[in-house]
């Protein structure tokens, strides 16, 4: 059994350390609800597993059936069995997408797969999850919905078919139709035996998919573990019985270095060799 | 090598590896022109000017891996009531080039409508600049245009500058402009890489986004393939 093993994780942002030593496990077959408060490191714990080079990490081992996860790189880390569904899918102008899906799913095989299991195979993603298989033809995200890029998300997960799913809010920007579309995507690769890594807010996408543990990230570490009945709890009375029960203070969420970007559609802006001219 | 083709309201002209160094053409009231470039091996150099009469109609396109620096101008003249452009570039400049493309329109009659779309690639020390002035004249109401760059730069030797300019004389018109230069852009790297898809993969995936869609403006297939090579060959 596939199994997931996270030491001692410390990642950054810009310099401002927010993972401070997160220690966690996940077999598959395993569905775990990733709660805390906002800018706690949830998203960053996510963003690390995976490889994104906008978190460093500084200090720790993540291990994927004792293969260090560290080392690779995110496509390898893709190859070797887990996915980030993510918050904020990228729009990548010009780029068609089923030419990328095709990319994608023969990136996981030794030999391409053939145009006519390719389609097949996206035919049927597409109508499970309540995509037009027209959009297919679109580029990457470009100009979708909040709901039709999570529902995106979820397509790639099904043909990617991970040893490990992690989803980071994928419940935002779904109207209740889309979120139990998603709910059931989820729990056929549940069945399959895939592992659950789960940020969410809300009690309602939990409900739908049963996690079989709940893990709550409280200044960077994980404050408290357990079963799915920490969901319920939070659920009805927030994250103040923390510092009460357990006498951790919960940092007030500061801005986020990440959150400092803002880039205007008509504006000019270039940076190259250093240089900044507009 | 120039290829026509003419039938009753179009014209059809397509350049192969040649553009006219200063060429005059008019568009008729109702007519349709087609006017696509495709360079592999000669120069961008050159310059054209295009007027176009009432409800005509003028639709280009370039296409260019040019192994040469120059400079391409084309102004565009939307003279008559409803006259419309639309024009789109793709450019990929490398191996030292300096390229330099100028594509402006200019509205002097109401209910006029102009796209000028202009992607590029500058990579190995390549240089690529995309400046042009899409200006709305006093009394061309309801005039419509837009101006769009975009350059991505692969390399610290390369560089991009993209310089849209409108100028907008009159009231009731509809006039918006985006410009983009920079590298490549890192979380499109990862989030194309976090799917399996290798670092190089990935850069060479999106750079195909940025040249590859100049394709659907080009019908002959001999051409087409070697764009096809071109694009490629090129990154």
């Amino acid at each position: 059994m596939a199994t997931l093993i996270i030491k001692n994780l410390h990642a950054s942002v810009k310099g401002k350390e927010i993972l401070k030593g997160v220690n966690l496990e996940l077999k598959e077959g395993e569905t775990l609800a990733l709660l805390g408060p906002n800018g706690h490191g949830k998203s960053t714990l996510l963003a690390a597993i995976m490889g994104n080079p906008a978190f460093e990490v500084t200090e720790g081992e993540i291990y994927l059936d004792g293969e260090d996860v560290l080392a690779m790189t995110p496509d390898l880390r893709s190859k070797a069995g887990i996915f980030l569904g993510m918050q904020y899918p990228a729009e990548i102008p010009g780029l068609n997408s089923a030419d990328f899906l095709k990319s994608a799913m023969n990136a996981h095989r030794e030999k391409p797969m053939s145009l006519f299991t390719f389609y097949k195979s996206l035919q049927d993603a597409y109508a499970e999850i309540g995509i037009p298989f027209e959009m297919s033809k679109r580029n990457l995200n470009e100009g979708f919905s909040g709901g039709e890029k999570k529902r995106n998300e979820i397509l790639q997960m099904k043909l990617l078919a991970p040893k490990f799913a992690m989803l980071d809010e994928i419940d935002s920007g779904l109207d209740v139709d889309a979120l139990q579309v998603v709910a059931s995507a989820i729990r056929k690769e549940q069945e399959r035996g895939a592992g659950f890594l789960v940020i969410s807010h809300y009690a309602r996408l939990y409900g739908l998919i049963n996690p079989t543990r709940a893990a709550v990230l409280v200044n960077g570490r994980i404050a408290v573990e357990g079963g799915p009945e920490l969901i319920e709890k939070i659920d009805k009375n927030g994250y103040e019985w923390i510092k009460t029960e357990l006498g951790i203070d919960i940092e007030k969420e500061t801005d986020s270095p990440m959150n400092k970007v803002s880039i205007g559609a008509c504006a000019t802006k270039v940076k190259i060799n250093g240089k900044d001219s507009k | 090598m120039v290829k026509t083709v003419s039938s009753e309201n179009l014209n059809s002209l397509l350049y192969i590896d040649e553009i006219p160094s200063n060429e005059h053409i008019v568009v008729k009231g109702g007519e349709t022109l087609k006017i696509n470039f495709a360079i592999f091996n000669s120069s961008i150099e050159g310059k054209i000017d295009i007027d176009v009469e009432e409800g005509g109609l003028v639709e280009g396109a370039f296409a260019d891996f040019s192994p040469n620096a120059g400079k391409f101008v084309i102004n565009v003249n939307l003279n008559g009531f409803g006259a419309s452009c639309n024009w789109h570039l793709a450019s990929l400049a490398h191996k030292d080039e300096k390229k330099v493309f100028e594509t402006s329109v200019m509205h002097n009659s109401e209910g006029t409508n102009a796209l000028m779309s202009n992607y590029g690639i500058a990579r190995d020390s390549g240089n690529l600049t995309f400046s042009g002035t899409s200006h709305i004249k006093h009394g061309s109401v309801n005039a419509n245009t837009r101006q769009d760059a975009k350059i991505i730069v692969f390399d610290k030797d390369s560089d991009g500058k993209a310089m849209p300019i409108l100028r907008i004389d009159d009231n009731d018109v509809q006039a918006s402009h985006a410009a983009v230069v920079g590298r490549l852009n890192e979380q499109h790297l990862f989030y194309l890489e976090s799917r399996g898809i290798s670092e190089d993969d990935a850069k060479r995936i999106i750079a195909l986004g940025y040249l590859k869609p100049i394709e659907e403006f080009f019908a002959d297939e001999e051409v087409l393939k070697m764009i096809d090579s071109a694009i490629e060959g090129g990154i």
